[in-house]
């Protein structure tokens, strides 16, 4: 690759991989009814709630 | 015509990548439907189009992942290489399996609208105010388009016709493209599923694909070669060459030189492959000639030009070998200039 497109290249994935990580964050967050972990036992699960 | 361009050949190893590939996903499709038919959860019943519909796009996501890793991956080990040569093919799968499960969400979920099917896609949810209820299907119609211009314009016709140069600026929108299908997932598939298989699978892709190419765009550059006395490059010993593969030289504020080695001989050429930008210097001698990793383009090493009938050329440069030690000088020769090969042993 030609150097001005290795610094292009770079500078873009600068960019995306936190807009990425942000979309990501943001999905989760806003996910609804956040499924439960059934391994953990009910008390546990009372207590966080 | 009015422009002349040479496509890439069909070889007997492109033929039998492509049927790999081909069984490769059909099997996915099958065990996939298969799977998901057996084992729906309960009170939810899937209709096999429903099911087709994530199989499709579960697929499309993998292989546009996989595809994405290439090209870091190549640069770290060899055994990536081969799937460099045949990335324009997965590519191009890629965006027809993308445009199946399109074709299969508009006919399910729009088919019997009253509204044209593009236009219901977009109208039908119109909560753009709204992180949870955003209408991802845009996002991934979106996508979908910037696919289809990297498929459609993939053949060398278009690299011929638009140059390397602008070439390469455009196919880097399949990026972008990558992003908007991450948010079409996030926003859409992860907010109704509620196994964290799904939301592992995409923060798990997502993160490779974005540390890969941080990595190698930040820690694989080359070290910037020092210039020694009378503008000379000082390569390292000769006999560190692999035969058949080259060192690549980063000279400061130019392109970098791949200095290769021919049993030998030592010769120095431009590492930038006339045909769409690839790095020479990640090749190796196949046939007497150099030939880049990305579609085996080749060019001869004393003089930089394809061989015959072929007429690319590239730039070519001084070498000289002093006590076992290789030196280049990093004024390129104007492409095609025949240059003295440095021969190894040979009294300096």
């Amino acid at each position: 690759m030609k150097r001005q497109h290795r610094q292009r290249h770079l500078i873009l994935w600068l960019l995306l991989s936190p807009a990425i990580a942000a979309i990501l964050l943001l999905a989760v967050q806003v996910r609804p009814d956040a499924p439960l972990n059934e391994t953990l036992p009910e008390v546990l699960i009372e207590e966080a709630s | 015509m009015a422009h002349g361009y040479k496509a890439v050949t069909w070889t007997p190893f492109k033929k039998q990548f492509d049927r790999w590939m081909v069984a490769g996903i059909v099997l996915y499709l099958a065990v996939f439907v298969g799977a998901s038919t057996v084992m729906q959860p309960q009170g939810e019943s899937f209709t096999p189009i429903q099911i087709l519909i994530r199989a499709t796009g579960t697929l499309s996501f993998l292989m546009l992942t996989f595809i994405l890793c290439i090209g870091p991956l190549a640069r770290l080990t060899d055994r990536f290489k081969p799937f460099l040569f045949n990335r324009r093919h997965l590519g191009v799968t890629t965006f027809l399996i993308a445009l199946a499960h399109a074709g299969l969400v508009l006919l399910w979920y729009h088919g019997f609208s009253e509204l044209n099917v593009v236009v219901s896609l977009f109208a039908s949810n119109p909560r753009y105010d709204s992180l949870a209820g955003f209408p991802f299907e845009s996002l991934g119609f979106i996508a979908l388009l910037i696919m289809f211009t990297m498929a459609a314009t993939s053949h060398d016709f278009w690299n011929a016709n638009l140059g390397p140069g602008l070439w390469k600026t455009l196919h880097m929108g399949v990026y972008l493209a990558y992003a908007l299908l991450v948010a079409h997932i996030a926003f859409g598939a992860l907010q109704f599923e509620k196994t964290p298989v799904y939301v592992f699978l995409l923060a798990a892709g997502a993160t490779l694909v974005c540390t890969l190419h941080l990595y190698t765009g930040l820690f694989a550059k080359g070290r910037v070669s020092r210039v020694v006395a009378q503008n000379w490059i000082e390569v390292g010993p000769a006999t560190d060459i692999e035969d058949g593969r080259a060192k690549i030289l980063q000279p400061k504020n130019a392109e970098r030189i791949a200095v290769f080695r021919n049993g030998e001989l030592v010769g120095a050429i431009s590492n930038v492959c006339r045909h769409q930008g690839g790095p020479l210097g990640e090749g190796r001698i196949i046939d007497g000639c150099v030939t880049c990793p990305w579609h085996g383009f080749q060019y001869r090493l004393e003089d930089g030009r394809s061989p015959p009938p072929f007429t690319e050329r590239i730039s070519t440069y001084a070498t000289k070998i002093e006590n076992g030690i290789v030196f280049v000088n990093p004024a390129p020769n104007p492409p095609g200039t025949e240059q003295q090969l440095s021969r190894i042993g040979a009294a300096s």
